[in-house]
């Protein structure tokens, strides 16, 4: 969809101001018409214009949920959930405008059921906020995204993170949610038993619904236990092909590795720089393994077999926490070392995904693109999953480089289409990636759009995202 | 005796419910019908049988991912997967026995279809976890495609898993594409003897929060474990560890020493281990036989609650340390669907999955659902299948 597409959109403005009156009734200072806090609620983050809601509300409670989406479908004036605002294809701006539902206020952990390996949340939790909460308790939320984002807006995008071939991504950890649908009803998903289909799994028909059918009000997530013991460390290997090999090896040898993170030479370097470390600068993996003492130990012995009958090493790891933890806040500041390498310029991120027998061709492929357009863009990859970005540097307001960067991005999507891949493993779909979804998944836009249709008729709930109605 | 469509390929399927639709006919869709006995006692005008829809046309073994056609027979593909040292990590449960036929029966799309996952569940996730993709037939007579072959994607809703455990009410599933992983190259059993069924709740509880990476969590209550062992006759709680030799070995020590206080400890090396878990796995203490069968979801710790309330003359064995219940009771009047119900309280699902077809006429089959998530599951249904051809009434009274 081209960026006047995504403009012009039908708006009534009569409709909109009633909405805002009787919100204004309901929630007080808790609905917000200000410019500056309706602008950063729409997209911040990419080159996709801001497209501001007409008015934010605070809810918090559920009822409030409630009462603002009755009001909004009353009117007919769309409802667009915020959790931190941190996604990256424009999945929260109001192309029709409308009014943002900020879950800032909706962040208690409702319960923690510790031998059940469970907890209750409301969806403006952050997902570093779970994991202060459930330390104390021996317990944790795997999922980490680079970004504090909020278990809603991670449920509503199916996010992952760095331990995904391990701990799955949202989901796999999502047992229950309660939803306002469309209709002002809120209805549970499931109940907390561990095995949620009684019936259809509508659980997750809403993981990664990306708030287009109705909104989260209240998450049930899986949590585990703390490992006893974690080992991690850094691999160096002559090319990124030597590097996806070993991580083919290792998960095909059935080692259950938690975290296996590609860096090409260039994001080494950036961290080197940024984190005051001295990698070795040439491709690295980075591992984790999680488990008992011995456990670790014997599975890092055995990946360092590997990477060596590989060409790769030598493994270097230490199970001592301090280490550890230098190591992996280099990885989770490499979006902060990328921006290091031009600074005052903004990052922006890819995210396809292939099958991992083509990731090695399809990170080579992408370098030499990189390389013939004189672009700037490390690239970080999730490889045990077959999923990569690369981070293009450039400067938003050069519509020279905003040209490069999206042909640059649209070639990438389509070689990860050939290799029979997707163009996004975690980010979703928005706005950005709609177009893409035809050429991938043409046949079943049909189905998606009977389901839209069924559960949201009147096009309110984050409509111009995912499927157009 | 219902009449038969056999398609042989997805264009036929594509016919055939273009067919029933322009007819107005109802469509029962199987494979080898290993599972028709599961789901409430309707009538339907045809079946769709999709067994000659079958072969595994892709397999990378490297990649992990294995594609077939829906109705290739899980025999045939457990085969392939086991010469190759790898398999379904979700164990799906064998229903041929406990429907008194024999055992290795069933498709790789009624295991997705009806979402059958096994013991490992609890380490490896369910059937649905390790559904990549498919090519249907909607209720529209629309042939689609969903998913792909990477384990990972987020482009829009997940159909894979909304297909998963629909029990072909909403789709035909011609081809799918699954995850397949590494088989674990051994395992051992830690067994507990002689814990009560709280007392096991706990014990498992406390093995599944600790680093030993247990998959597999499972306990008899003394008069299944008798009819299983003939000398023993204590309750066996029995947990599983699998991987490589050292890895097992150092992991069951670790166990036993966390365990020991909960009571005595025996160990079942490899051979004894599969045993067991086949046992659990296919619900072997209670195959054949005349009595109702239900399968009850709940939270783990509270499982033994929910079966000390079912009362009296109930049979069960839990796995899933605790959150899944099959229940054996009698097979009259209503099979025991108010006390089951009444016991969990809301608060998981039961389903009825073997009972005479007058019970299962008589009495919800699924979980009866509230008001607002079942009117949700009728659109749903209606998107896929908006005349209601596929299967009507299996899983819900009048969708
Ligand atoms: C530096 C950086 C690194 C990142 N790294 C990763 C990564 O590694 N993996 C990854 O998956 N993503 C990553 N992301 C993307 C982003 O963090 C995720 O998509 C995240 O899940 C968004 O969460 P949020 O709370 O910010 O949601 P928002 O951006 O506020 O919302 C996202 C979508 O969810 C909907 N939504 C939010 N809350 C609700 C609700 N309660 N009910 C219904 N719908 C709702 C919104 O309408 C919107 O469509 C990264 C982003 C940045 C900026």
């Amino acid at each position: 969809m081209a960026m006047a597409e995504l403009a012009a959109q039908p708006r009534n403005e009569k409709a909109v101001k009633a909405a805002i009156g009787a919100l204004a009734a309901k929630f007080g200072n808790r609905l917000v018409t200000s410019q500056a806090v309706r602008e950063q609620h729409g997209n911040t983050l990419t080159w996709i214009e801001n497209q501001p809601p007409d008015a934010v509300v605070f809810p918090q409670t559920a009822e409030d949920v409630q009462d603002a989406v009755r009001i909004c479908v009353q009117h007919r004036v769309p409802v667009i959930p915020y959790g931190t605002g941190t996604s990256l294809e424009g999945h929260i701006n109001a192309p029709q405008g409308g009014v943002t539902l900020d879950f800032r206020d909706m962040n208690r952990v409702l319960a923690v059921h510790a031998e059940d390996l469970d907890c209750v949340v409301e969806p403006g939790v952050t997902r570093k906020q779970l994991n202060e909460y459930l330390r104390d308790q021996g317990l944790f939320f795997p999922i980490d995204p680079g970004a504090d984002a909020s278990i809603g807006g991670m449920t509503a995008t199916r996010a992952s993170g760095t331990n995904a071939v391990r701990y799955g991504t949202m989901k796999d950890n999502v047992l229950a949610l309660k939803v306002v649908l469309a209709s002002g009803e809120l209805i549970s998903t499931a109940r907390r038993a561990k095995k949620s289909s009684a019936g259809y799994d509508l659980t997750r028909l809403f993981v990664g619904s990306e708030g287009t059918l109705g909104v989260i009000t209240e998450i049930t997530v899986k949590l585990h236990g703390i490992p006893e013991a974690i080992s991690g460390g850094i691999c160096p290997f002559p090319s990124v092909e030597a590097a996806c090999n070993a991580t083919i090896a290792t998960i095909q040898s059935g080692i259950p590795v938690a975290r296996i993170e590609l860096f090409d030479e260039l994001q080494v370097k950036a961290c080197n720089a940024y984190s005051k470390l001295t990698l070795p600068e040439s491709p690295l993996l980075f591992l984790e393994f999680h488990g008992t003492e011995a456990g670790v130990a014997e599975q890092s012995a055995r990946f360092g077999e590997i990477a060596a009958d590989l060409g790769g090493g030598p493994f270097t790891w230490t199970t001592n926490t301090e280490e550890r933890n230098r190591l992996w806040q280099a990885r989770h500041d490499a979006y902060w070392a990328v921006i290091g390498l031009r600074p005052g310029a903004k990052a922006f991120a890819t995210d396809v995904c292939v099958p991992l027998s083509r990731l090695a061709e399809c990170v080579t492929e992408t370098q030499r693109d990189i390389a013939e357009h004189n672009m700037l863009a490390p690239i970080v990859g999730h490889v045990g999953d077959g999923n990569f970005h690369t981070s293009v540097l450039l400067d938003m307001n050069d519509p020279a480089e905003v040209a490069t960067a999206k042909a640059f991005s649209e070639r990438l999507v389509e070689r990860a289409l050939a290799m029979e891949g997707t163009c996004t493993g975690e980010h979703g779909v928005g706005q950005g990636k709609m177009k893409y979804l035809q050429a991938e998944h043409g046949e079943a836009l049909a189905a998606m759009r009977a389901i839209k249709h069924a559960l949201d008729p009147q096009d309110l709930m984050n409509p111009g995202k995912i499927v157009a109605f | 005796m219902t009449s038969l469509l056999k398609p042989r390929d997805g264009k036929d399927v594509e016919a055939a419910v273009h067919w029933a639709l322009a007819e107005s006919k109802t469509l029962e869709i199987v494979g080898q019908g290993s599972k028709r006995g599961v789901g409430r006692a309707a009538q339907w005008d045809l079946s769709l049988d999709l067994s000659d829809l079958s072969g595994v046309t892709l397999y990378e073994p490297d990649e992990l991912i294995l594609s077939a056609k829906a109705g290739t027979p899980m025999a045939e593909i457990e085969a392939l997967l086991a010469a190759n040292n790898q398999e379904l990590a979700f164990e799906p449960v064998d229903y041929g026995p406990v429907f008194g036929a024999g055992p290795g029966r069933g498709t790789i799309g009624g295991v997705l279809g009806a979402n059958l996952s096994g013991p490992r569940r609890i380490k490896a996730g369910a059937a649905r976890d390790h559904f990549l993709g498919f090519t249907a037939v909607s209720g529209r007579a629309e042939t689609f495609k969903s998913g792909g072959r990477v384990v990972k994607n987020v482009t829009g809703y997940d159909l894979c898993k909304v297909m998963a455990g629909s029990w072909g009410t909403l789709a035909a599933l011609t081809d799918v594409t699954v995850k397949v992983l590494p088989r674990a190259e051994t395992e051992e059993t830690v067994l507990v003897l002689g814990l009560d069924d709280a007392t096991a709740a706990r014990a498992m509880s406390a093995a599944m929060g600790s680093s030993n990476d247990v998959s597999g969590a499972a306990h008899f209550p003394a008069p299944v474990a008798a009819s299983l062992q003939a000398e023993a006759g204590a309750a066996l709680t029995a947990l599983r560890l699998e991987g490589v030799a050292p890895s097992v070995v150092h992991r069951r020590r670790a166990l036993e020493v966390l365990l020991k206080s909960f009571g005595e400890i025996a160990v079942l090396e490899e051979g004894a281990s599969r045993d067991v878990w086949r046992v659990i796995r296919n619900v072997t203490p209670f195959t054949g036989g005349a009595r109702a069968l239900w399968r009850i979801s709940v939270a783990p710790t509270r499982g033994h609650e929910v079966a000390a309330a079912i009362g009296e003359g109930a049979e069960y064995v839990y796995d899933w340390a605790g959150g899944l219940i099959w229940v054996a009771l009698p097979a009259t009047e209503d099979g025991g669907a108010e006390r089951v119900r009444r016991a969990i309280a809301a608060n998981g699902h039961a389903t009825l999955i073997r009972a005479p077809a007058a019970i299962r006429a008589s009495v919800p089959v699924f979980e009866p659902q509230e008001p607002g998530l079942a009117a949700l599951t009728r659109r749903v249904k209606e998107s896929f299948d908006p005349k209601g051809i596929f299967g009507p009434g299996r899983m819900y009274a009048g969708i």
